[in-house]
């Protein structure tokens, strides 16, 4: 409804809000929006998670088959991203759809497809040959803003729901056969210690804001992705947006990001094994 | 259903002689006349609305205003006040300011003049109270969910004043100070008047998530119950 | 896999030239040890697409790498590595242009590296700023890439491909090894940094570390790439 250019007042009136720390719905500058997430709800895939948040609806899938590895990287698994922004409102996106898919999809990849955040040695079946690839494909239903922090922790909880079967290897007249387990308890579950969840700081004014909505995001001079992990060590930073930034800015928004991220972790953590203790039926897409 | 001898209104179409309903919602019989009112639509506006628009393009002498109904809404250069109040024919030069006073992104309070034939609306902003909004918040809400009251702009004793446009634009500002046509875009809004903007906003979204219909006393006693809590503590 | 370990390294092979391409509006070409990279300008022009009206100019950038250029021959139409780098480096010189100077206006930029050997995104960063310095359109200052990896306690400036791509291989499994690559784009004179990618696994300290020594590579290719420019504008005095 709302087109992605404001007027100069309505911008002046975001950034003098964010100034006085009292943003358009009230939150702080480091304050979060209340999100809602769950996991294990499409039955196909390996692990799926649903990020909903008010306006904002994303649902992440994980397929995991076993292909072939990378040519750099011949004895670990890797993972493969795509984003789906097809459902969203597309008038709402600056520029070409598919240059703004690519970019989200590159810089998760960029910052999850590595031995730093996943133990994908683990992911090896036969070293060089055969490995487990998972397919990690994020749907965006609806977004209000703050679309790639949104994507990464649903990413994060399907990792952690993510079941991948056990394979065996036999070895019949020198052709090896991969034989793929039916049994549930056989299933291997996936460390997600080291997965880190993105921060993206949006300057604004003078001051820095966490959990940006569209229309500060029209208002933001400059934006750092930062992904932090479970351990508060910084995996990924990336600069985006038009703007330039201050090397001492940078460092602050660091700070920044690493202050809001721990308590956003913890919550998810919590969040995460409460429902996997919980073991609740799902009852429906649409159910509250 | 099957009437005879009535008129069909909106949200209605006849087949086989039988009046059928062709949009899900609430049928309103004013004497012969039945509509169906759909209760999801986009505005479909009426004479005398005040309506809030965004703008989309800066045009011929007119400007685009989107006012979330099927076509844009159309804001003619004629149909506006000239700055410093003036009375006279648009010239040439006028057409070349229009970016000026008016640009694509700027918010503006109007009434409908008319309706084209394609369902489109003249706006106007002949009147002091009309114009340029420059310093709040916009919320969008369905239009179904505003009340028809006999004005839609009030300035509430919680120290805010909001402009209910019947298109669904909801415009909440700190209260205007008297000479509001002096409103530049420098910011003299304190830390309090934000947060009571900001209130208002997580309440009127609480309200129209609720699907309640949205007027001034219903706001003011949603605000009013929200007092209990901080206002970074409201769910969204 | 082992490597003979490099003491921090300064960029100390860094060639530039400016008016590589006759007919484009200004160009560059760039060689860092083994990489070459050439680039040119082209604007401001029209804009090609019949787009909404824009008070400034657009920066639009293509990167591709030669399919000559890397170890394995790469595909000829840009690959999804390809338009990501192409983004950045529209974000990097975003802020360099005076870009409300040229409304409805488009100004293209095209990179092709043509020896690929590490620190591409660094050096295509340098390359395009150069060009836009050679065009003649306003730009607030020069923006420099540099590219720093980290491996262990090692940190290494402009790392070469198999530095970029190699990982320490270590004995003892148990032994933690911090990995990262940072590439930035700073603007000298305005002190502001324009990109900034990172990846790895740092702590805050570490991170910060990483960031300063990367920002003080980038201004030690400054004086070059200045000289660089004056030269070549001598050059165009002296022929007229």
């Amino acid at each position: 409804m709302s087109s992605s250019t404001l007027s100069e007042g309505r911008k002046q009136f975001i950034v003098d809000g964010v100034t006085q720390d009292c943003r358009a719905d009230g939150r702080r500058c480091i304050d979060f929006r209340r999100f809602q997430i769950e996991t294990g709800i499409v039955s196909n895939t390996n692990g799926s998670a649903r990020l909903r948040q008010y306006g904002t609806d994303v649902l992440v899938g994980i397929k995991a088959e076993i292909g072939q590895p990378k040519q750099e990287r011949s004895n670990t698994g890797h993972l493969e991203f795509y984003v789906d922004c097809s459902s969203y409102n597309t008038t709402e996106i600056d520029g070409h759809i598919g240059d703004f898919t690519t970019q989200l999809t590159k810089s998760l990849e960029r910052i999850y497809d590595s031995e730093n955040v996943l133990d994908l040695k683990s992911l090896t079946i036969i070293a060089g040959e055969q490995v487990w690839v998972l397919y990690i494909d994020a749907v965006v239903l609806e977004c209000c803003g703050n679309l790639l922090d949104c994507i990464s922790i649903a990413v994060k909880a399907a990792l952690y729901n993510t079941r991948i079967p056990g394979v065996s290897v036999n070895d019949e007249e020198g052709v090896l056969e991969l034989e793929i387990s039916d049994d549930p308890n056989d299933e291997k579950k996936l460390s997600i210690d080291k997965v880190p969840v993105i921060v993206s700081c949006n300057k604004i004014g003078h001051r820095y804001v966490v959990d940006a909505t569209q229309e500060e995001e029209c208002c933001s001079s400059g934006r750092l992705l930062i992904a932090v992990n479970d351990r508060n060590n910084i995996c990924s930073l990336q600069k985006s947006g038009t703007g330039s930034l201050d090397p001492s800015t940078i460092f602050e928004m660091i700070e920044t990001a690493r202050q809001a991220a721990v308590p956003l972790n913890q919550e998810l953590l919590q969040t995460l094994k409460r429902e996997e203790r919980s073991n609740n039926d799902k009852c429906g897409f649409f159910a509250n | 259903m099957t009437i005879f001898h009535s008129c069909r209104g909106h949200g209605t179409y006849l087949q086989d002689n039988k009046l059928k309903a062709s949009v899900a919602g609430f049928v309103e019989k004013v004497g012969k006349l039945i509509c169906v009112k759909p209760v999801k639509s986009r505005y479909n506006g009426e004479v005398g609305d005040v309506v809030v628009g965004i703008i989309t393009e800066v045009g011929q002498r007119r400007w685009k205003v989107d006012t979330y109904s099927r076509l844009d809404s159309l804001l003619m250069l004629s149909a506006v006040n000239l700055p410093g109040g003036e009375l006279r024919r648009r010239s040439e030069k006028d057409e070349l300011m229009m970016r000026q006073h008016l640009t694509e992104g700027d918010l503006i309070s109007a009434e409908v003049q008319s309706v084209h034939g394609d369902g489109s609306l003249a706006l106007h902003t002949r009147s002091l109270k009309y114009g340029k909004l420059i310093q709040g918040t916009l919320v969008t809400v369905a239009p179904a969910l505003i009340k028809r009251c006999k004005t839609h702009f009030h300035n509430l004793e919680c120290g805010a004043s909001i402009i209910l446009g019947n298109n669904g634009y909801i415009w909440i500002s700190p209260l205007l100070k008297e000479d509001a046509e002096n409103q530049t875009t420098k910011s003299d809004t304190s830390t309090l008047e934000r947060e009571i903007v900001a209130r208002l906003r997580n309440c009127i979204m609480a309200l129209a998530e609720r699907q309640m219909l949205l007027y001034d006393t219903s706001i003011t006693y949603t605000y009013e119950a929200s007092l209990n809590y901080q206002v970074s503590q409201h769910k969204k | 896999m082992r490597k003979d370990y490099q003491l921090p390294k300064f960029y100390d092979r860094l060639v530039c030239r400016t008016g590589a391409v006759s007919q484009a509006v200004g160009s560059a070409y760039i060689e860092l040890r083994n990489t070459k990279i050439i680039c040119a300008v082209y604007g401001p022009r029209e804009v090609a697409k019949k787009q909404e009206f824009n008070i400034q100019a657009t920066v639009a950038c293509e990167l591709k790498f030669a399919t000559f250029s890397c170890r394995r021959r790469r595909r000829h139409i840009q690959d999804s590595q390809e338009k990501e780098y192409s983004q950045i480096i529209v974000q990097a010189l975003q802020p360099v242009v005076r870009l409300d100077k040229y409304p409805k206006s488009q100004i293209d930029i095209f990179i092709t590296v043509l020896q690929n050997d590490g620190s591409v995104l660094g050096g295509a960063i340098t390359a395009a700023s150069v060009a836009l310095a050679d065009s003649g359109i306003e730009i607030f200052d020069v923006a420099i890439g540099c590219c720093l990896r980290q491996i262990g306690d090692l940190s290494l400036i402009d790392p070469t491909y198999l530095e970029e791509e190699g990982r320490l291989n270590n004995e003892e499994e148990d032994e933690i090894v911090t990995n990262a690559n940072v590439t930035i784009a700073l603007l000298p004179s305005l002190n502001q940094v324009s990109a900034l990618i990172m990846n790895g696994e740092l702590d805050v300290d570490s991170t910060q570390r990483i960031i300063k020594d990367c920002l003080e590579g980038c201004i030690r290719i400054y004086p070059v790439v200045r000289e660089c420019l004056t030269k070549s504008l001598e050059e165009k005095m002296s022929r007229n």
